[in-house]
Formats: C-alpha cells, sequence, structure tokens
C-alpha cells in the first residue's frame, strides 16, 4: 500500500469509534437539557395518562434504554440481530415535528445548506485570494490598507446586521431579489454574499501574510534573476506556495460554511440545518440532535480527511503518513 | 496551482448540480406567512393556532362557525336536534359531502376521528374536550390502565384493542345511526356542544388515509361509494402509517399521513405540497360541497423565522397576510396607526393591525401553602395576593412597556368575547388598599420602609418567574418589580428562565410568581374558570378551593342559559375579587399585516379564526 492509501484506511477505520464517542457524549449532554420534549410549554396539557403513555412510548422515561435501543436503530444492529421493529440505519421520527422523520428533514435540508456553503466558499476564495495577493505584493500602501480594511469590515460586522443591509438594498429597493425563501439562483445571491464575507476576509489576511513571507524567499529572486515577469513570478512560484495556510483554513471552514449558519438562516428564512440544529437543541428534541449531530460529525471527518489528501496532492512534499 | 484550481471548479459544479435539483414555485393567489411553521396538520394532534387555521382549510366538521359573531352555522351536519334533557344530540349529515378522493363522509368518520381523540395511543392534547360525552373519560382512563398493565402475548395487542373497540360501543355516547346520523349522548347538558364541534380537534378525519390502508381495486371501490366502514378492514400488515405493538398493546401511528399525496380532506382546500420549513401549499379541493365565488385558487405558506425579513417580505409585496408579527420591530407603525396618520408608508400604516384576541396574560401566583423549597409560602395568603394585584397599575404597563395599548384586565375572560356573558370587574389599581391589605394580613412597612411581619422578619424576596424567549415578558416582570417594590416595600427578583425549564418549574410548583398566558378554545366562559378547578391538569397554581369546585358544578348542571352565565359571572367575581389567584394583566393583542384595499373577509373578532376560502384578494391599488 502507498502511504497516501495507508493513511486513508486507518483514517476510515477510526471512523466508526469517534461516531460511537460523539454519539455517547452528545447523548450525554442533550439528556441533561432540562425539560421533556414531548410537553408543551404553554397552553392546555393533555391528562395525565396521556403524558404517560406518551413517556413510555418513546423510551423517555429511562435513559439506557432510550441510549441502545436508539444505538441499535441508527447503527442497524437491532436490525442485525433479528429486531425488525425499530427504523434501520435511520434516526426515525423528529420528537418535536411528528410528521417529519429526521432522516428526511436532514435530507432535505442538508443540500439546501451545502449548496449555500459551497457558494459562500467559492465566493470568499475568489474575494479573499484577490484581496490578499493585492495587499501582499503591495504592503503598507494604499492598496493594501483598502484591502485590509475591506477584510475588517467583514470579519466585524455581525451577519444579520449584514444580511438585514442585503435585503434591504437588494431586495427592497433594487427589488432584484426576492426576500428570503429559497429555490433559485435569485434566492441563493445575497445570502451568499452575507455568508462568504468572514470567511473571505480570513483568506484575505491568510493569503497576504503568505504572499508577503514567499516573496522575500531565495527562490523568489531566483525567478526574477532568470528573467520572469512579475506576473509568472506570482502565479507560478509565490501563490502555491503562499495558499498552503489558506488550504489548511479552508478544510474546516467549509465544514462551518457546509453545515449551515444560524444567523444567515433566519435572517433570510433559508430552510437549512443550521437553524434547526438550535431548535432541536432548545427544545430537546433528542432525535433530531443526535441524527444531526451524527451527520455533521461524519462530514467532518470526511472533510478533513479530504483536505489531508489534497494537500498531499497540491503539495507532494507534505507527507501523509499516519497523521504526523 | 492549476491543481489549486480545481478546488473552486469542484466547488462550482456540485453547487450548480444541487441547484439544478430544484424546482420552481406555483403562482399563489394568496401567501400568508408567520413565524412558525406548521407543525401537524392532523386535527386530533393539533393544539397551535396555527396549525388549526390549516385544519380549517382542509376539513370541514358537523358545525362551522359564523366568522361576524361566532354563532354556529351547519357543515357537514345539516340539521340537529337536541333531546329536551338536553342531553341527546342528533346530527343529519348531508350526503353529499365527500372526502377529496370522492368517498362520502359519513358519521363513521366522525365516530372514529373522536375515538381516535379519546383513545390514549393518539396521545391527543384535546382528549378532555369530550369528556362531557357519555363514558368518554372512562375509556380513556380503562384503556390507559391496561395498557399500563399490558402483558405482551400472542394476539394479547389484539384482544386489547377488540375489547377496547366493543367497550367503546357499548358505553360511549357517541354512535352512528346509519351512514349519515349521529348520535351523542352527555353526561350532563352543555350549552355549548355546537361550539366546541366547530373546533379543529374533532374535524373528522379518513380513516383508510390515516391508517394508509392498501386494499385491492374492487375493494376499494366499495369503500369509495359505500365509505370504508362498509369493508373489512386490512390486517395490519396492510396499514402502511398504524402498527400494533405486540410488546406495548399500544397503536402505533404513523405521522406520515399527513403529507401531500396520502391526505384526504373534505375541507374548502386540499394539501398540494408541504415542505418542512420552506412552504406549504393548498388548492381548491374539487369534491368541496360549497365554494364560494373568489375563493384564492391556492394558498402559500411561508414561515419567517426572523420578524424583520418578514416585515420585508410583507413590504416587497411578496407576502399578502403576515401573523405574529412583533411589536418590537415597528411600534413607529402602531403608533402611526392607532394615532390615524397616514403620512410616510401609507401602505405599511393602513396594512399594521392589533386586534385584540381570545386570551388572557396574566401572572400566576403560588397558591400553596408552602414553597418548593418547604418555606412557608407568602403567597397562600389571598390578603397577599389580593394586595400585590392591587398594587399593580396595569395601565402604565399597557401604555409604556408593552406598546400595544392592549386592553388591560382585571379578571380571565377577555371583554365582549362570549356572546351573553359579561365579565364581571376584579381589582383595580389601589396602591393604598393595597398597603392596607397587607396591613390586615399581619405585614406592616418597618422604619427602613421594607415589609415585616409581627415578629420583625421581612417578608422573603419576592421570586418572579418570566420566560427569556421574548423582551416582553422581561420588560413587563421588570415594570412589576419596580410597583411593587415601591408600594409595597417588598424586595422583588427576577428569575428568567428559557421556555423548558421555565415549564418544568412551573409543572413542579416551583415559582412564587410566574408570568402566563392562555387562550380560550370554546365560546364559554368555562374554557377560562375550568382553569380554576382545584383537580384541573393546567392548575399551575395548585389553587384549591371547595366552593369554586361546587360553584362550578352548580353552573354545569344549571339548564337556564341565562341563569347559568349569571352563575359563572359570579364564580369569576369571586375569583378574582377574594382569591386572586393569578394576576391578570391585559387581554393578548394580536399584531397582523394585511392591506385592507388588497384583502377582504378578514375576521376582527376576538376569536381570530379566520376560514382561509372567506379571504378575497384584488389587486392593489396605489401603494
Amino acid at each position: 500500500m502507498t502511504p497516501l492509501r495507508r493513511m486513508v484506511t486507518w483514517r476510515l477505520v477510526q471512523v466508526p469509534f469517534i461516531l460511537l464517542a460523539v454519539y455517547t457524549l452528545t447523548f450525554a449532554l442533550a439528556w441533561l437539557i432540562p425539560g421533556n420534549p414531548l410537553q408543551r410549554d404553554e397552553g392546555r396539557r393533555p391528562p395525565a395518562a396521556i403524558a404517560e403513555a406518551m413517556q413510555a412510548q418513546w423510551d423517555l422515561d429511562d435513559p439506557w434504554t432510550f441510549y441502545w435501543s436508539y444505538l441499535g436503530d441508527v447503527s442497524g444492529v437491532s436490525w442485525l440481530l433479528g429486531d425488525r421493529s425499530g427504523p434501520v440505519l435511520e434516526f426515525g421520527p423528529s420528537l418535536r415535528h411528528e410528521n417529519w422523520t429526521v432522516g428526511e428533514i436532514i435530507a432535505g435540508q442538508l443540500p439546501i445548506s451545502m449548496t449555500l456553503g459551497l457558494a459562500a466558499m467559492l465566493l470568499a476564495v475568489i474575494l479573499g485570494v484577490s484581496l490578499g495577493t493585492l495587499g501582499g505584493l503591495k504592503p503598507d500602501t494604499w492598496v493594501d490598507r483598502l484591502t485590509g480594511s475591506v477584510a475588517v469590515i467583514g470579519v466585524s460586522i455581525p451577519a444579520f446586521v449584514i444580511g438585514t443591509a442585503l435585503l434591504m438594498a437588494g431586495g427592497v429597493w433594487l427589488e432584484w431579489f426576492p426576500i428570503g425563501g429559497w429555490g433559485s439562483w435569485r434566492h441563493l445571491a445575497l445570502p451568499a454574499v452575507a455568508l462568504s464575507l468572514p470567511f473571505a476576509a480570513w483568506i484575505a489576511r491568510l493569503t497576504r501574510q503568505g504572499v508577503i513571507e514567499e516573496m522575500q524567499a531565495d527562490y523568489v529572486r531566483t525567478a526574477r534573476a532568470k528573467g520572469l515577469t512579475e506576473r509568472v513570478v506570482v502565479t507560478r512560484h509565490v501563490l502555491p506556495n503562499a495558499l498552503l495556510p489558506v488550504l489548511s483554513y479552508l478544510g474546516p471552514a467549509t465544514a462551518a460554511a457546509l453545515t449551515g449558519s444560524f444567523v444567515i438562516e433566519k435572517v433570510f428564512a433559508i430552510p437549512g440545518l443550521g437553524m434547526h440544529f438550535v431548535d432541536a437543541v432548545l427544545g430537546k428534541d433528542l432525535t433530531m440532535i443526535m441524527g444531526i449531530v451524527l451527520v455533521y460529525s461524519t462530514l467532518l471527518v470526511l472533510l478533513n480527511l479530504l483536505v489531508d489528501v489534497l494537500y498531499a496532492w497540491v503539495d507532494p512534499r507534505i507527507g501523509v503518513g499516519g497523521g504526523s | 496551482m492549476a491543481r489549486l484550481l480545481c478546488i473552486p471548479v469542484v466547488l462550482l459544479a456540485a453547487m450548480l448540480t444541487l441547484l439544478l435539483l430544484e424546482r420552481g414555485d406555483d403562482h399563489a393567489d394568496l401567501v400568508l406567512a408567520s413565524e412558525n411553521e406548521v407543525f401537524t396538520l392532523d386535527p386530533q394532534r393539533m393544539s397551535w393556532l396555527g396549525d388549526m387555521r390549516m385544519a380549517y382549510a382542509l376539513y370541514e366538521g358537523l358545525v362551522r362557525w359564523n366568522p361576524e359573531d361566532f354563532t354556529t352555522q351547519p357543515g357537514v351536519a345539516r340539521s340537529w336536534t337536541v333531546s329536551d334533557d338536553g342531553l341527546t344530540w342528533t346530527f343529519e349529515l348531508d350526503p353529499s359531502a365527500a372526502w377529496s378522493d370522492g368517498a362520502p363522509v359519513t358519521a363513521h368518520d366522525f365516530v372514529w376521528a373522536w375515538k381516535r381523540l379519546l383513545l390514549p395511543d393518539t396521545a391527543a392534547d384535546y382528549s378532555n374536550l369530550l369528556f362531557a360525552v357519555r363514558g368518554a373519560r372512562e375509556i380513556l382512563q380503562w384503556r390507559a390502565e391496561q395498557l399500563a398493565a399490558f402483558e405482551p402475548g400472542p394476539d394479547a395487542a389484539a384482544a386489547l384493542l377488540a375489547a377496547t373497540d366493543a367497550r367503546f360501543d357499548d358505553t360511549v355516547g357517541i354512535r352512528a345511526i346509519g351512514p349519515h346520523r349521529l348520535e351523542l349522548q352527555l353526561n350532563h347538558p352543555v350549552p355549548y356542544l355546537l361550539d366546541l364541534l366547530a373546533f379543529a380537534p374533532l374535524m373528522p378525519v379518513y380513516r383508510p388515509a390515516v391508517e394508509g390502508w392498501e386494499l385491492d381495486e374492487r375493494t376499494w371501490e366499495t369503500a369509495r361509494t359505500a365509505g370504508w366502514h362498509a369493508v373489512e378492514p386490512p390486517p395490519w400488515s396492510q396499514r402502511a402509517f398504524v402498527d400494533l405493538s405486540e410488546t406495548t398493546g399500544r397503536l402505533q401511528p404513523d405521522h406520515g399521513w399527513a403529507r401531500p399525496g396520502t391526505l384526504v380532506s373534505n375541507g374548502p382546500y386540499v394539501l398540494d405540497t408541504w415542505r418542512y420549513r420552506r412552504d406549504l401549499q393548498l388548492v381548491r379541493n374539487p369534491t368541496a360541497r360549497a365554494a364560494g365565488d373568489g375563493m384564492p385558487d391556492r394558498i402559500l405558506l411561508l414561515s419567517f423565522p426572523d420578524p424583520n425579513t418578514a416585515l420585508l417580505a410583507f413590504r416587497s409585496g411578496e407576502v399578502d397576510w403576515l401573523t405574529g408579527v412583533s411589536s418590537d420591530v415597528r411600534r413607529d407603525l402602531l403608533d402611526r396607526a392607532a394615532a390615524g396618520q397616514t403620512t410616510g408608508e401609507p401602505r405599511l400604516t393602513r396594512s399594521i393591525h392589533a386586534v385584540p384576541a381570545f386570551g388572557t396574560d396574566f401572572f400566576s401566583f403560588n397558591c400553596r401553602p408552602t414553597l418548593a423549597s418547604g418555606s412557608t409560602n407568602p403567597f397562600g395568603d389571598a390578603a397577599v395576593r389580593r394586595a400585590f394585584a392591587m398594587a399593580t397599575d396595569k395601565q402604565s404597563i399597557v401604555d409604556y412597556v408593552t406598546g400595544l395599548r392592549e386592553p388591560v384586565a382585571s379578571t380571565m375572560t377577555p371583554v365582549g368575547s362570549i356572546a351573553g356573558y359579561t365579565p364581571p370587574g376584579g381589582l383595580e389599581y389601589a396602591p393604598e388598599q393595597a398597603v392596607d391589605t397587607l396591613v390586615s394580613a399581619g405585614w406592616t412597612r418597618g422604619d427602613d420602609g421594607l415589609l415585616v411581619d409581627a415578629s420583625g422578619a421581612p417578608f422573603p424576596t419576592v421570586e418572579l418567574l418570566y420566560t427569556t424567549s421574548s423582551a416582553r415578558h422581561r420588560r413587563i416582570a421588570a415594570a412589576l418589580r419596580d410597583q411593587w417594590s415601591r408600594t409595597l416595600g417588598v424586595d422583588v427578583h427576577l428569575v428568567g428562565k428559557d421556555s423548558k425549564a421555565f415549564g418544568a418549574d412551573l409543572r413542579a410548583g416551583d415559582f412564587m410568581i410566574a408570568r402566563g398566558r392562555w387562550y380560550g378554545d370554546w365560546g364559554d366562559p368555562t374554557t377560562f374558570l375550568e382553569l380554576f378547578r382545584s383537580t384541573d391538569g393546567n392548575n399551575d397554581r395548585g389553587f384549591a378551593n371547595a366552593d369554586i369546585d361546587a360553584a362550578l358544578d352548580a353552573a354545569a348542571a344549571e339548564r337556564d342559559p341565562q341563569a347559568r352565565m349569571r352563575m359563572l359571572a359570579e364564580v369569576e367575581r369571586t375569583l378574582f375579587q377574594e382569591h386572586v389567584p393569578l394576576l391578570p394583566i391585559c387581554q393578548i393583542v394580536e399584531v397582523t399585516m394585511h392591506d385592507p384595499t388588497e384583502l377582504s373577509g378578514m375576521t376582527t373578532h376576538p376569536r381570530l379564526v379566520q376560514y382561509l376560502g372567506d379571504v378575497r384578494v384584488s389587486e392593489g391599488v396605489a401603494p
């Protein structure tokens, strides 16, 4: 086996154990949330007999039963052992939104969060790398200060302010974009811009730093000495090296963008998973919390693995042996 | 570098693919939006106002309300008769009433839906709506006990279910006499029975759809022409949405039926699409009996979790009707609308409506003699509760704190919401009398201005529990703290909790004073007053008074409607002038937005039930 293949195999073997640890920890924390997902906080309550019956039906009267039966259903182990009553490889129905299963909700909303996240990351990379390179090539000039302030604004203005401002401008005054919702590229544009800004700002910072450092390296002087134009020096030699920190930032950043942003989804009324997760926690929707956390964790583990592989692919000098 | 460029390209490709999978939206005649999404479309599982609004569009009950005055008028039932003793009601159903799949609506649909409401397996919040029906409470309790003691065994679950069905038929006063006649037998006369029957949880449902029956074509044909009761229900394995658990003995419903494609309804609309947290669309039901001219053909429901965005969507014309508008968002609009000004943004100003609703905001006193901590509860004494009520200046709260200028309340039942009932007055703001009342209860103000008892022990720090979900609650709580400490010299401590923790404390009786609100369900004062019965499941206050219980019983037994209303008014008077188990603040006001030049047929009655089929949409005039 090549070192790369060995690393990938080893990391994949770890996945179930990581997920089990995540499941256990999440379960413990979720169980500690006060309240009861089946009880409403306000309004008329059902007779006591009904409340007790509901508790028992969902195994909510005993954490151990819930822990093991849910684990058995989700992992498919119960099914393999011959119990055909529960769902298989499924997260079961949401405790708070009974008309939907957790699987349906995730399948319906994760793609939306992912599309938004991908669009935002793409914008962030284009914007961040351009601004960062411009600033890094001419440090401490007006170009640098201009790009620098754009980056600072991107990081420091809260998303709900940027989001509302974009809606006012693009939706109410210009009437180019719809106010919230989902379904076409026009729905995507404003939230993608709003979500991309903080990421773009970070990427710009990292790029600028990288470019400034690399421009002073010996190989740049060599490249110039052999008569290459400045453009070629920058694109062929400087940027590939300067962008390595950006690449390692992209892994967790993409994961964060893909899994949804609570604020952006709320402001733009986007039916994504980020908002759902917050609601699930507030409502102690155990099945939903477990489902989303497991899907997120899997995504995060796989994205990190992907970034490591990409690293090796972009820059073969980087070793891949066993996570070293 | 070329390799690095692959990343955005791959991202772009993936993104476009995902976006191409989306389908476009159909044009809707009426677009409504609210903060929350619909929770369920199963009428027996409903308890939210927003869900019920959908139920009134999808289903038709025995009767419906006249949205002008909330008297009842025929629905599926064409006519009805009541026996002389008021205990037996017989309804004649319209034979032309049909489900959206063409099957007739029969009395069996109502019997089955109401049985479903009563059985603990359904876990309906509103199962007690039918407790006035003979044997209803008993069948729920009986089956709950049987299920709790259930021993798994071969066919044990089926045997228990058969026994339940037999018991229901024998003992419960809900009977189909032929396909189009329904009989109800009550324990005691219920003057507001028709009003109850118009309520969403009592809507009929179509059993083959709810249980997901899988039948062959010929059997389907019989069910569609004669009604499902004419065919043998398929075995459990051929019912997609329900299972009979061999281990618990319980019917295990799968709520997946209440979705597009499987939901069968009998109201003016059918469900076209429902994508969770995105949109829900209704279209006209082709088999609906009564179709008004100009009914919206397609209705789109959106949810906007952010109140700012919702208002922007209304402003841009994407939403025709916005419910549950947060008063914090545009207080200037409310002020302008209240002052009758139309300058500035005329469309927005004429579109905002603050409508008094069928509910009351209040603060509950813990009426138990001791607190959960074991210490003596000062609010166990009614005189102390009266003093706190009289020390509360509600008018200044609605004028300056909430900003909605709600009608202040001194009793539970909102004024003008129930025909034939005038709520009596409760305690008014009277700071000096409040201090006197405290003195008579043994509390005096010491030299330092603080309240002490005869032995010099200070009045315990008052803990005021509220939910942090909305700024409104915190502001009202802070206002109360200021008023009480100023007028009574008590030390008040605000305890803010999120709604889950708050609810847990409330149920456990672990509070001194806690915020609350209550919406009435049926058009009778008992929808508010039964809350004060010592055995009521929603009696968070731990209030128990044998005289009140007896007076409620006496009113329930009274046959003369006017005398009964007088008796209930007396109960309410006693409650809010003497016992004061809770401190009413104001009638709840709902803020909604719609442009009256574009939408008509909107109800302004406090009950606020809006039949969507009554709405008429016209093209807007000047912006």
